[in-house]
């Protein structure tokens, strides 16, 4: 499908995006009548060069610059490039500093997770959930504060170590949230598989096949509510993964409902992970000085990122001090083409939710192109346009999309 | 980490490199090596590529590319395809050079369909064409973006981008 626009239309740039969760991607989907025939996702509106800035940077103030990348998986990216430079270094941090870094990368989770689920909730309309998962989500919020300093970019990691130590008082500050988190969450759990209008929205939508999610290269949640059991932490284990012990979610119903199960069964692993971290947490330094000279080689890192597999490609030519290459792989941009695959076929007032149902580091449109094959119109629809459309279709037409759904 | 506290068994990686050189003869270079448990760099002449891929493919489950990595030497470019062997959960890096006065190179868009992408984005920032591309097209910089400019060669400056260098 070209992105050539028709002749007699304008493409209007819209202005500035909303501050609190979206971040721009667009889209130019082509509809008959309801229906969605076919998606092609435009990205590149974050792009910032940071492969770039990072090769003329030293490899300490890469360590800041790749925590920028994405305001929700900052620690994966920070601790992700501190792992491979390690490897460059042939360097072993100590236990302590193990088992801090792993800590904040499943408190990341849960910040992630539960900032997701509200955020479907409120792409389907259930403002409630929303709510009360962001509310949930300030006990993380707080936790990651006490122990960095920051709600967002923690500055955790550094070549050799974490920065941070753990006291006594905060590891009962955490376990106690823990329990409360875990006791909130199981109740949002039932109510969400008990609730036939959430149920309606997310049953059936949105399906990825297996074998196109295989096909295609997906990772993560999305990869694993396809019925994949597919794990970096299991199947490529760093740090202590190949020692805590814990299960890889996967649901096989290939759909939306998949998706938010998944993640909602992924929170309470990543609690169980968190508390057996806290209680295992061995003494010591959390921090080995590392030689400020990297030598010469190469190391691919993975980590499994809230949104799926996270890779950091270093090269070191072993004589300056910045790195010669840098190569991110972020997890969104391994589910964009499995997105198109989502949206074929599915309801225009689908769209919102099925984008949002691989959780984008982009994390909603702000300028989607809609092109109604029938009328031969095109139009751009805002986000709030979309989701208003969205629930007034929906108010219209829910009982019966649900009876098609349920009999499928 | 338990991995660095015992000898690392690489003996499975060093089988599956074997196999290769086996399979395919001198179209592996001998620079390839195991660089650790679960990561092997397979460097390739740059015909052979589509082959040695196609093959991980059809035998060792590697239907997974977790990207596509382009390099500049100055000299020429470099391409490395990060490749996933479930059947052995090994890493494989299949590298080969292209020449910098003719980057052009088949697509793997029809072995590994997850490569889309990455190709598209490899593109975007060297100017290196994938020939059967579906869809070879700008992915990240934007439409504005002078044409022939390409931000990761070494002989880019900002202000080809149309940026004032400050």
């Amino acid at each position: 499908m070209s992105n050539d626009i028709p002749e007699d239309e304008i493409l209007i740039p819209l202005g500035p995006q909303h501050p609190a969760l979206k971040e721009p991607i667009n889209f130019m989907i082509r509809a008959e009548g309801e229906i969605v025939v076919d998606a092609q996702p435009r990205i590149g509106y974050v792009h910032r060069g940071i492969e770039r800035l990072a090769m003329e940077r030293t490899y300490l103030k890469t360590a800041y610059l790749v925590e920028r990348v994405c305001g929700i998986c900052s620690a994966a990216h920070q601790g992700t490039y501190c792992m491979t430079v390690e490897e460059l270094l042939d360097m072993e941090i100590p236990p302590r500093g193990e088992y801090i870094r792993t800590l904040v990368w499943e408190l990341e989770r849960l910040h992630s997770h539960s900032l997701w689920l509200g955020v479907a909730g409120h792409e389907i309309g259930f403002d409630t959930l929303f709510m009360y998962t962001w509310r949930d989500r300030e006990l993380v919020m707080d936790i990651l504060e006490m122990l960095s300093g920051n709600r967002v970019n923690y500055g955790m990691n550094k070549i050799g170590g974490v920065r941070y130590d753990v006291t006594d008082e905060m590891k009962n500050k955490i376990l106690k949230a823990m329990d409360l988190l875990e006791k909130r969450f199981k109740d949002y759990k039932k109510k969400l598989s008990e609730e036939p209008t959430v149920l309606g929205r997310l049953v059936n939508v949105g399906i990825l096949k297996k074998s196109t999610a295989i096909k295609l290269s997906a990772v993560g949640p999305t990869l694993r509510a396809s019925g994949v059991k597919a794990d970096i932490r299991k199947d490529d284990p760093y740090g202590i993964y190949d020692e805590i012990p814990f299960e890889v979610i996967s649901y096989d119903s290939c759909d939306l409902a998949a998706r938010v199960f998944v993640r909602i069964d992924e929170f309470f692993e990543s609690i169980k992970m968190i508390r057996w971290i806290l209680n295992n947490l061995p003494d010591g330094p959390v921090y080995k000085r590392a030689p400020i000279r990297i030598p010469q080689g190469e190391a691919i890192c993975r980590n499994e990122a809230p949104r799926g597999e996270l890779m950091y490609y270093i090269k070191s030519d072993g004589k300056s001090n910045h790195p010669e290459r840098v190569k991110i792989r972020t997890p969104t941009l391994a589910n964009i083409l499995s997105i198109g695959e989502m949206l074929k076929g599915s309801y225009l007032a689908d769209v919102p939710i099925i984008v949002a149902g691989i959780d984008p580091c982009i994390s909603c449109m702000d300028r989607v192109m809609v092109v109604h094959e029938d009328t031969g119109k095109a139009e751009i629809w805002t986000d709030e346009k979309f989701r208003d459309y969205s629930r007034k279709w929906y108010k219209k037409n829910l009982k019966w999309v649900v009876e098609e759904r349920w009999k499928k | 980490m338990s991995d660095d506290k015992v000898v690392q068994n690489i003996e499975t990686e060093k089988q599956l490199l074997n196999e290769l050189k086996e399979k395919f003869g001198d179209k592996i270079l001998d620079s390839s090596y195991v660089k650790r448990h679960r990561r092997v760099f397979v460097d390739v002449k740059n015909n052979a590529y589509r082959d040695v891929i196609t093959y991980m493919r059809d035998n060792w489950d590697a239907i997974h590319i977790t990207t596509i990595t382009g390099m500049d030497t100055g000299e020429s470019f470099i391409l490395m395809y990060h490749i996933f062997a479930k059947k052995h959960k090994v890493v494989f890096t299949v590298r080969f050079t292209i020449p910098r006065d003719n980057p052009v190179v088949k697509t793997i868009t029809d072995i590994l369909p997850g490569a889309n992408l990455y190709e598209r984005e490899v593109y975007d920032m060297f100017g290196i064409k994938f020939e059967g591309h579906p869809n070879l097209k700008r992915l990240l910089l934007p439409e504005d973006w002078p044409e022939g400019v390409y931000p990761l060669r070494k002989d880019f400056k900002r202000e080809m981008g149309g940026m004032k260098n400050e």
